[in-house]
């Protein structure tokens, strides 16, 4: 395990909030968790940042919020992916291959 | 305000779920630590530091919700009050200058509102229009209507729903329980109500059939069946005695029945007798009011009325067609319009100067916020250079100035309020409507608007300078960095003081025109001297010989009272602001033509008493009876006019009516202005009340002490003839004439304090600019001293730039001038619109204000200690 921890890149924590609302609906903790686990443990993200965007993304409609019961039996506001949600994480999850993509021949044609 | 409630719930609803949001975020992270084997309290505490700053998270993740725009706005408006309450004699002064501006403009905005803005209180006031004869190429361009006209419009038009007619001069003595009261009424036809589109609040109004029969029946104003029958319920059918003849009550109209004015408390039918009704080109004694049809315009329903006269005329070419050529026109403009014809320039003339007023105290603000904006140049160059956008910065200043333009706003509305309860009683009586005038929803509306304006307005500039100002200059402290600050004040200054020279220019030209007025000699005393009004009740005096013998003996006894040293009767004192005109024809001078003249008829000694001194012949005497050969007395102008170096006496004159007998001229007497001190329209002729007779009486009373002291006693002795002759109106001569120059004087009045307001306004901005100039020049001041400058040379210094701000803005100022006097040259008398007195004086006295204005920073100049100066910086 690396001890090489990587913030989040702006912009990019959005697409991995709606990626992982994509399983199914999570509370904040749990997306947090979440991306961390799916990133062994290589992403942290910043709850200073979280917050406001999952704030930010119910303002756009992106996700919708339930109050609701954890597995551990603790009350928890979840989040859920809207249709405009899905469609923007297809959008967006393209975008960004192509983004790495073109970043990677950059890098390579540097080599 | 419903938004705002549910802003203000939702808002609460969220902050409740993001707190408990956190609350169960840091519960699950608790109890995550606990199940891998923390124990429970510091896995608690470490819950907690893993989350980070929860106030900042709640903060930024408020900021996502869009509100903390708004919020900062109102730090910002917190952080102006501060800031505001730190420099309580800057708030001050700034706080009453907007007052003064708003509330000024307030106060005469809401008078030009009421009276002539307001739209009258009947429904779809807009279609209500007045119809006058016009005669544009005659003498005329606007005269009453008679009762041919009436039928003729009602009869042939289309472009009205229907058209009214009312006599508005009707007097009517109340009498029999309680006081005897002269009340003003109007005779109306009986379709008025119908166009006024208003119906009785209790009983009905009288029929066409009751018109045509002249019914004994009347209809109260709202007031007075209050004040008079104390609201009675059961006033409906209760006969009451007006000019000594039994009226039944037949209905109460509504309060907003106000026809033609609040002051008319009574209608009865107006009788048209039918010889009248085929008299054509006579009695032009009415006013028509009609109501367009649907979808008529103004223009289309003024071409209709022309044809119509045109055709009228060529039915009727003798009275219709004039000499001069062209036909008697028929005129349609708004009622509203109508009713305040006479007063609009006066209106626009001072609204026009309170909006000057207004922008020197916005100018003036202006310099206020800059030279602030200047001493806080350093606090905003450190915030910009933090980091603050400029547009921020901007937000700011508005947002600090937001108290300021409250404080004014309500200060002003505070002001309006006041003035109007001293002021509305002093309005002059000629203003229709006077009653209506107060702080309404829309002139406070306005009130608010030109506060916002105000502020917006003298925020723009320094924030604009500020934001612009040199971040590293100011950073330095150098106090140069503000020198663009002080250039743009200089330009408000001269902006101020150009206004302020219009203002005083203007306030000159009227204060020499009410001068002018004031020396008119109007060809009668105006000193020592009481007038008082009486109407005969009819019924009592039937025939015209009893009522002037009822004259003959008032003023019998009238002469009898101490102090009394002549007395005379005329039925309408000069300047009454109601005319009275014949024409006449002279006896052997065909070719002269008929002579437009002011009809009056008179009593024995009514010219010794009214000061009017007889040149030739003799005056009435009791010996010309309604038997005797027929006489008549003309004014020298005339005599002047027709007879040149003749006798006039002994010649003859009628009205050139079949039926008018030949007067004998027995008499010339003095000229006397008697439409208004400003215009001399006609020439006078006097016949005898013994052969003439009128209802209606003016007692002219000379005394030989002071003449109000008179009045109870004169009073008296009419009522020891008639115990119920109301009398109305007792006035000295002196007042009398004072009222018809009431609006010359309010005007004058207002406008010259409003350019002394100005004055004061623009020296304070010249004070501000010439001492902060000074304060930067003071280290060179203290070395031109060092080296030898006089105290003299530096004093012409600081002046010298005081007398070029002020100089630049008097020649504006005077170039602004020659329009706006221009523009008011109607409202001038006596003096030209470009009076070099006027723009001397004006600019004079501007000058020398300022010049002392800017003593105080001169000497403080010469005072620079240049040692201390040099050790400044």
């Amino acid at each position: 395990m690396s001890q090489e921890k990587l913030d989040v890149l702006q912009g990019t924590l959005d697409l991995l909030i709606l990626r992982t609302l994509q399983w199914g609906p999570q509370h904040g903790h749990g997306i947090g968790q979440a991306i961390r686990a799916k990133s062994d443990e290589l992403l942290q993200v910043e709850h200073g940042s979280l917050y406001p965007a999952l704030h930010r993304l119910r303002r756009e409609g992106l996700i919708e919020s339930e109050w609701g019961v954890s597995d551990n039996n603790q009350r928890a506001k979840f989040y859920r992916l809207t249709q405009a949600g899905k469609k923007k994480l297809v959008a967006e999850e393209s975008k960004w291959k192509l983004f790495v993509k073109a970043v990677a021949k950059v890098l390579r044609t540097q080599e | 305000m419903w938004g705002g409630l549910r802003w203000w719930f939702t808002r609460n609803r969220e902050e409740r779920d993001l707190d408990e949001e956190i609350r169960s975020h840091l519960a699950i992270e608790a109890r995550e630590r606990a199940w891998q084997g923390e124990p429970p309290e510091s896995a608690k505490a470490a819950a907690q530091r893993a989350f980070g700053n929860v106030t900042r998270i709640r903060e930024e993740t408020r900021e996502s919700w869009g509100w903390a725009e708004a919020e900062r706005f109102l730090e910002d408006v917190r952080y102006g009050l501060r800031i505001l309450r730190k420099a309580p004699a800057w708030t001050f002064v700034v706080g009453a200058t907007l007052a003064l501006g708003i509330g000024l403009s307030t106060a005469i905005f809401s008078v030009v509102y009421g009276v002539a803005l307001k739209a009258l209180p009947y429904p779809e006031p807009d279609r209500l229009m007045a119809l006058w004869n016009g005669a544009p190429l005659g003498a005329y361009q606007r005269f009453n209507v008679n009762a041919p006209n009436w039928l003729n419009w009602r009869q042939r038009s289309r472009s009205f729903e229907d058209i009214a007619l009312a006599r508005l001069i009707a007097n009517f003595n109340l009498t029999g329980d309680g006081v005897p009261e002269r009340l003003q009424g109007a005779r109306t036809s009986w379709n008025l109500p119908r166009v006024l589109r208003v119906q009785p609040l209790m009983g009905r109004v009288f029929t066409e059939a009751e018109q045509n029969s002249d019914a004994k029946v009347a209809v109260l104003s709202y007031w007075l069946w209050q004040r008079r029958f104390g609201g009675d319920s059961m006033i409906l059918g209760r006969k009451i005695l007006l000019n000594g003849e039994i009226f039944e009550v037949i209905g109460v109209m509504p309060k907003e029945y106000q026809y033609p004015t609040a002051q008319f408390e009574l209608w009865t039918p107006l009788f048209v007798p039918p010889r009248e009704l085929n008299e054509v080109g006579l009695n032009y004694q009415y006013v028509a009011i009609g109501r367009l049809a649907h979808g008529v315009s103004l223009a289309q329903a003024q071409a209709e009325m022309s044809n119509i006269a045109r055709q009228y005329a060529d039915e009727h070419p003798q009275t219709n067609w004039l000499p001069r050529g062209g036909f008697v026109d028929v005129a349609v403009e708004p009622l509203l319009l109508s009713n305040t014809l006479q007063l609009r320039t006066t209106m626009w003339v001072l609204l026009s100067a309170v909006g000057c007023l207004l922008l020197t105290g916005c100018l003036n603000l202006g310099t206020l916020l800059i030279a602030r904006a200047g001493a806080r140049a350093r606090e905003m160059s450190v915030r910009a250079a933090l980091g603050a956008s400029s547009g921020r910065l901007r937000r700011q200043m508005l947002a600090e100035v937001i108290p300021l333009s409250a404080i004014g706003g309500a200060g002003g509305i505070l002001l309006a309020w006041g003035l109007l309860k001293i002021f509305q009683p002093l309005l002059p009586d000629q203003m229709p409507r006077v009653e209506s005038v107060g702080l309404s929803a829309p002139v406070m509306a306005f009130a608010m608007g030109i506060s916002m304006l105000v502020m917006a307005l003298a925020a723009i500039l320094p924030s604009r300078i500020a934001a612009r100002s040199d971040l590293a200059a100011a950073l330095q402290h150098n106090s140069r960095s503000v020198a663009g600050g002080s250039r743009a004040r200089a330009v408000l200054v001269v902006a101020q003081v150009a206004i302020t020279i219009v203002l005083l220019i203007d306030g000159a030209l009227f204060a020499r025109s009410l001068a002018a007025v004031l020396r008119v000699n109007p060809g009668f005393s105006t000193q020592g001297i009481l007038t008082m009004h009486l109407a005969v009740t009819r019924a009592r005096h039937p025939q015209d010989s009893q009522v002037s013998d009822f004259y003959d003996r008032i003023l019998e006894r009238i002469r009898r009272v101490p102090g009394v040293v002549s007395a005379g009767i005329v039925n309408r004192l000069a300047l009454s602001g109601i005319d009275q005109t014949f024409a006449v024809t002279f006896e052997g001078k065909p070719d002269l033509g008929a002579f437009d003249i002011d009809s009056r008829s008179s009593t024995p000694g009514y010219f010794q008493a009214a000061g009017i001194p007889i040149k030739q012949g003799r005056d009435f005497t009791a010996h010309d009876g309604a038997e005797s050969l027929p006489v008549g007395i003309i004014d020298e102008q005339l005599a002047r006019r027709v007879f040149g170096g003749e006798d006039p006496i002994g010649k003859r004159f009628r009205i050139p009516i079949p039926d008018q007998p030949w007067v004998q001229i027995i008499g010339v007497v003095g000229h006397i202005l008697n439409q208004t001190l400003e215009k001399d329209v006609r020439p006078q002729v006097y016949w005898p009340e013994s052969q003439r007779t009128q209802d209606r009486a003016a007692l002219v009373i000379r005394a030989s002490g002071p003449p109000e002291l008179l009045a109870s006693a004169v009073v008296a002795q009419i009522r020891s003839v008639d115990p119920d002759q109301p009398v109305y109106d007792v006035r000295t001569m002196n007042e009398w004439m004072s009222r018809t120059l009431s609006t010359r004087n309010l005007m004058t009045w207002l406008v010259g304090f409003f350019g002394g307001a100005s004055v004061v306004l623009a020296c304070m901005g010249l004070y501000g600019v010439v001492s902060y100039a000074t304060g930067l020049r003071m280290r060179e001041f203290g070395i031109r001293l060092a080296l030898g400058a006089t105290v003299g040379h530096v004093r012409t210094l600081v002046l010298g730039h005081a007398g070029k701000l002020v100089l630049g803005g008097c020649l504006a100022g005077i170039a602004i001038a020659f329009f706006s006097s221009k523009a008011i040259g109607s409202l001038l008398y006596g003096v030209s619109s470009w009076d070099g007195i006027a723009i001397g004086s004006a600019t004079g006295l501007l000058i020398t204000i300022a010049l002392v204005a800017s003593a105080g920073p001169a000497r403080r100049a010469t005072r620079t200690d240049p040692v201390a100066a040099l050790r400044l910086e």
